[in-house]
Order: C-alpha cells, then structure tokens, then sequence
C-alpha cells in the first residue's frame, strides 16, 4: 500500500473580525507595545531598588554564556597530568581530517608511549569543526574545547602549533566524560 | 523680508528633518526593536566612554558608510547607478514643502505662515514627487546589473503604482469633507476637536496608512526587498554614501507620512479642545508679538509631538507584522483597499448631501 | 524672469523629447520622456495651471511612464544598433527634412503676418482645482464621461486579450 496522503487540518476558520484583519494587527501592536512601554521604563525599578530587568540580552565580550559540554569548539591536544601530551602521532586524525587541515611529524621518544608528534600543527583557517578527528583518537588525545574565538587578521596565525594547542588534562575532565560516554555506544 | 523668512523656513524644515530626524530614526529603529523584543540594543559606540544609550550610533554608522568603498558592479550602468539613490532621496524630501506645520501668526504686524509652499494643489504636489520616488527603485534596480535588483525593481514598479492609486482615493475622502486640496486649509479647518479627520475619516485613515506604509516599501509591504527572497531587492548592488540615501531616503518618507497623517487625520498643528484664538488671548499680558510667538511654538511643538507618535506607530507596526506574500500584497491594494476607498468616497458624498444642504 | 525659464524648459522639453528619439537604449530613451513630461509640467506652472502640473507629473510622468519601464524591463530590450544606411533612406530623409522645413517656414511666415490675440488678464482664481472641477463637471461633462466610458472599454478589451492567452496556455 502507498503512503497515504495525510491531509493537515490547518485551523483557518477565521471569524469575520479576524479576517478583516485590523483588530488582530491591534492585538498585535498591544502586544509589542505593551513589551515596549515595559521596557521603557524598566530600568527605572532597576535603578531604585536593584531589580533585574527582564531583558536577556548577554552583553557578549564581558558576560559569556556555558556552552553544554557536547558542545565542539577549536580541538585541542591533551596534556597529561603527567606532563606529556597523550598523543602517539599515530595519524588516524590527519588521515580522517575532512578537511586536510591536520599534520603530523612523528618522532620516537625514550617514554613508554616510544612516538611522539614532534610538531603536530593544525590550520584552524581550514578547520571545519567536525569532531572526527576527536572521534577516531584511541588515546583520547584529541578533544573538541569550547573555545570559538579563532578569528585573526592574517591566514599565517591561523595555524595552530603543538605549543598552541596543548590544555592540561585537568581542565577537560568534563569533555572527557562526555565524550566516553557519547562513544562507548560504539563499543571502542 | 518674505525671502528671509521663507529662507529660515525652509533652513528649519531642512535641518530638522535632515540633521535631527532621520539620523536618530536609525537609533530608533534600532532601540525600539529592542525594547520591543526584550533586548538592549544598540548600545557600544562611544565618545571617551560615554555612550548616550546608543546615540552614537548614527554617527558611527555614518563615519562607516562614508569611508566604505563605493562599488559599481560590472556591466552596470553607472551614470544610472549613481543618480538613482538621489531621484529616490530628493522626492522625499521635497514632499515635505507643502505639509504645514504651523498656523497662521501675526508677529510684528507682518502675517507669517507656517508652511514652506501653500500650492493650491497640495497634496496633488506630494502625490506627484511620491510617484517620482519609483523611478529610484526601479533605475537602481535596473541599473546594478544583478537579477535579483532587477526582481526588486520589478516588484516595488508593480507595487508602488497599485498603492499610488489607493492612496489616492483614500484621501479624497477628506478633501470633499473639507472642501480643499491645500494642507492648510485642512490643518485650519480642524481647530474643532470633533472636525478631526480621525473622526470624520476613520476608515480613510486606516486605509490611507496602510497604503502610505506600503508606497514607502516597509515591513509589513516590503516585498521589493525581502531579504529571506531577493536578498535586498533593488540596492543589493548599493553601498557607503549611496546605500545611506536610500536609508534616509525611507526614514524621511516615514516622517512625510507622519505629517501628512498628522495634517489630514490628526488636526496638524492644533491642540484638542483648545483654539488658537483662546491660546493667544492666555499669553496676552505679555503683548501681542510675544503671545503669537509663544502661540507658535506651542503649535510647532504640537505638531512634532504629533509625528513623533506616528513615527513610533509606524516603527511599531513594521517590527509587530510579519511580511506579507507578494500575491497578497497586490491583493490587498486592488481588491480590497481600492474598492473600499471607492465605497468610502461614495459614502462621503452621500452623507455630505445629506447633511449639508 | 518667467521667459528664461520657459526657454530653459522648452529647450528642456525639445532636446530630451529628441535624444528619446534618436537613443538606442529603450530605458534611456524612457527616462527622456520622463524628463520632457517634467518640463512639460513646468511649463503649464508658468501658464498658472497648477492643478494640470501636478497631474501630468503625477498621470504620465509618474504612472505611465513607470508602466513604460516596467515593460521594457520586463522584456529586456537591449540597445539596437542602427541599420545600415542606404542611398534610398537618405534620399528620403532628405526629402522629409526638405518638405518639413518648408512647412515651418511657411506656418511661421503666416503667423508673423497675422496679429496675435492681445493677452487678456487672467481671472483670479484660473487654474485652480476649483475651477478646474467646475468645468469639467459642468460645461466639459459629456467629454469627460465619454473619455471614462473609453478607458473603461480599454481595460475591458486588455482583460478579455489577456484572460484569452491565459485560457489557451
């Protein structure tokens, strides 16, 4: 059988002063009106006795909002507690990165993990914020941070260094959380 | 002398509307949506950190659209590109002319009329520079070389003219109760409270600001820009000086059309339940000169409180409606507004020949 | 003072009216018209007819003119260039140049021979919407009805011409 065509009962039945179309533009003037005098005259309560105004506005560079923790900014290299970044510049982000914006120069190293990235650079001009790169890391080495202030006047300070993108472990334990519970769905 | 005082006349009318009036129209725009939606508002630029809730704005905005590039587009046509903005800007501003804001005062024995140019044909003379202000649209449109200008160009073409004719026989309403074109003999001849135009003309008046709103192109009848549609319609191609002439151009046919209400509908200059002749006698102890004098800018200041509602009114109702669809725009004005103003006009006559003679 | 300006608005009127002409663009040859309209108006100012100023801005320069453009856009007439001339079409313009020329001087030599009528002062209140009114309502009322009975059948026959393509589409 065929999808059947469901038919959407709109509510159009408008009455006769509804659809002469005056009084609900009224109505709706009341309404912003009625926003409008409120505010107008909102700061004065404000001034006077310290009451909060009804206005949501977060005055942006000075306030800031929490973003929820699945939230993807710029990623970010884990710095382990230890001192050491977590990354063995095994390459599966530069290799998944949609948007070629990773690259790796692998190294060995006398610690236990013996591979380091020497330089592990990622051009944020490219990036396009997916969270594969975070995703496909068996290490855990590679988070998505809430940081979305990446704008820069010239192309050549877009690219992020090892040095650059390192956060210390502790700070990201919320993100870390989320992201194994998000993916242990997928039994890694 | 006449040439002095018409002179400072027209210098008044010049720097309110051009220095005051349509700068700050932006920083209302902006403030009142704002206020309207639960918002702050424009509120960052400042002068040695005092920001005068946002008044500077106007100012920033115009430092940034004058030292901004003007671009022409390519395969424009650029004497048309340029002068397109002035032939939108400059019938806007001249409608102003024949609105009067004053009475008639006798200051030194000498007669002194409050209206730039008392035409015979009045409001005949501000319909005809309206119907002007289309050529702006339509050359912009046509000249940036750029389909969607041209869709705009297209759309406020076909819409200004179905509204210049609705707009037309809305008001004739009230010239055949007041039995005259001129702006001054109606301001006059509403010195009674209960001869208000509102009163006499309700329907006119609605009809009449709906059909203004429309021939300036605003929210809820923009459908010459639309941005979601035509991204901008006719300026897309616009920038720095020449997109601001357009702009201005919009806020100074809001404030025409605030006095024009304002004239027809609203008793222009005077104040309800209060002559001029009882106003003048008030202020007699101080001399005739200085009670005429006073009298008059009371009267002046009546008439810029009057528009300055229906600014607020105006910016109101563009940031309460939602735009219409071009199909029910053009229905609108034929279907409904023209008919109705006809049935007004008959309706008018027949009770003035009822009661009238 | 009024003569200079009617001279600058007839040679307005007459140099627009023939770029409208002879330009290849439509869209600037209809904003010529416009600006012939403009002048036209400006000239009935100086005839003291106000009312007849403000409707021809606001009829044809305003409304007609604007349907004029709206079409031209609409079909997207570009530029013409001009056909190649030939023996046959110069010997005729000559020709019609010749026998217009002729014509002017002739018109112009019987008006100078004849005397003009003396200007009469005109009444107060000429030109105004009021008179205007009163005549075409009064002694001017079968014209003016026919000539709406006319746009009526007008409008009436472009419907029917439109309405006839939409039902065969």
């Amino acid at each position: 059988m065929a999808i059947g065509i469901v038919k959407v009962k709109r509510n159009v039945k408008m009455t006769f002063w509804e659809r002469s179309y005056i009084p609900e533009v009224l109505r709706g003037i009341a309404i912003t009106s009625r926003h409008f005098f409120i505010n107008l005259v909102g700061f004065i309560p404000a001034i006077l006795f310290g009451k909060e105004r009804k206005i949501f506005t977060v005055y942006y560079p000075e306030e800031r909002v929490k973003y929820p923790d699945a939230y993807r900014g710029r990623p970010i290299l884990v710095l382990g507690d230890d001192g050491v970044e977590k990354c063995v510049a095994c390459g599966l982000c530069e290799r998944i990165c949609p948007a070629f914006c990773i690259s790796i120069q692998p190294a060995e190293t006398e610690l236990d993990k013996e591979r380091y990235p020497e330089t592990f650079t990622i051009d944020q001009s490219r990036c396009i914020v997916c969270g594969f790169c975070e995703e496909v890391c068996p290490k855990e080495a590679i988070l998505m941070s809430q940081d979305t202030e990446i704008a820069d006047y010239d192309r050549k300070k877009m690219l992020y260094r090892k040095e650059d993108l390192l956060v210390a472990e502790k700070d990201l334990r919320m993100r870390q959380a989320y992201v194994r519970g998000a993916f242990a769905r997928w039994n890694y | 002398m006449d040439l002095i005082i018409d002179i400072i006349k027209i210098l008044f009318i010049f720097t309110l509307i051009m220095g005051v009036f349509s700068p700050i129209l932006g920083w209302v725009e902006r403030k009142q949506s704002a206020l309207m939606q639960d918002r702050v508002g424009a509120n960052r630029a400042d002068i040695f950190g005092f920001t005068m809730i946002g008044l500077f704005h106007p100012l920033a905005d115009a430092l940034k659209l004058m030292t901004k590039e003007d671009f022409i587009p390519q395969g424009a046509n650029k004497v048309m590109h340029t002068i397109a903005p002035f032939i939108s800007f400059v019938p806007a501003l001249i409608a102003f002319a024949v609105i009067p804001f004053g009475g008639e005062y006798i200051i030194h024995g000498k007669e002194i009329n409050l209206v730039i140019a008392d035409l015979d044909v009045g409001l005949l003379y501000i319909f005809a520079f309206a119907s002007l202000a289309t050529y702006g649209a339509v050359i912009a449109g046509w000249a940036s070389n750029n389909n969607w200008s041209l869709l705009g160009a297209l759309r406020a073409s076909a819409q200004m003219i179905s509204y210049e004719v609705a707009m037309g026989l809305t008001i004739i309403g009230v010239f055949m109760v007041y039995g005259s074109l001129k702006l001054t003999e109606i301001g006059a001849a509403q010195e009674d409270f209960f001869k208000w135009g509102i009163f006499l003309q309700p329907l006119g008046f609605v009809m009449f600001l709906a059909a203004a709103i429309a021939e300036n192109k605003r929210i809820p009848f923009d459908v010459a820009e639309a941005e979601p549609e035509i991204i901008a319609g006719y300026f897309l191609e616009y920038s720095g000086m020449k997109f601001i002439m357009f702009w201005m151009a919009e806020f100074i046919e809001i404030i025409t059309i605030s006095g024009i209400v304002t004239t027809l509908f609203f008793g222009g200059w005077n104040i309800p339940f209060v002559p001029t002749a009882t106003l003048i006698s008030f202020f007699s102890s101080l001399g005739d000169t200085w009670a005429n004098i006073i009298t008059m800018l009371i009267h002046i200041g009546v008439f810029f409180s009057k528009i300055i509602f229906f600014i607020w009114l105006q910016m109101t109702i563009r940031w309460t409606l939602p735009r219409f669809r071009y199909d029910q725009v053009m229905k609108l004005g034929w279907k409904i507004l023209l008919p109705l103003s006809l049935l007004n006009i008959f309706v008018t006559g027949v009770v003035i020949l009822l009661f009238k003679k | 003072m009024e003569l200079l300006a009617f001279y600058i608005l007839g040679a307005g009127a007459v140099v627009t009216a023939v770029m409208m002409v002879i330009h290849r663009n439509p869209i600037v040859s209809a904003l010529n018209l416009i600006f012939t309209m403009f002048c036209l108006a400006g000239i009935f100012v100086l005839l003291n007819a106000h009312f007849m100023a403000a409707i021809q801005i606001l009829v044809y320069a305003g409304a007609i003119m604007v349907l004029f453009i709206f079409v031209i856009m609409l079909l997207n007439l570009r530029g013409e260039d001009w056909p190649p001339l030939t023996w046959k079409k110069l010997l005729a313009s000559f020709i019609g140049i010749l026998f217009v020329g002729y014509s002017l001087i002739k018109i112009i030599g019987i008006f100078r021979g004849s005397m003009l009528p003396v200007a009469t002062p005109l009444p107060e209140d000429f030109g105004t919407t009021r008179i205007v009114g009163e005549k075409l309502f009064t002694d001017f009322l079968l014209p003016f009805e026919v000539t709406s009975i006319l746009l009526l059948t007008a409008i009436v026959g472009a419907v029917m011409l439109a309405k006839m393509k939409i039902d065969k589409g």
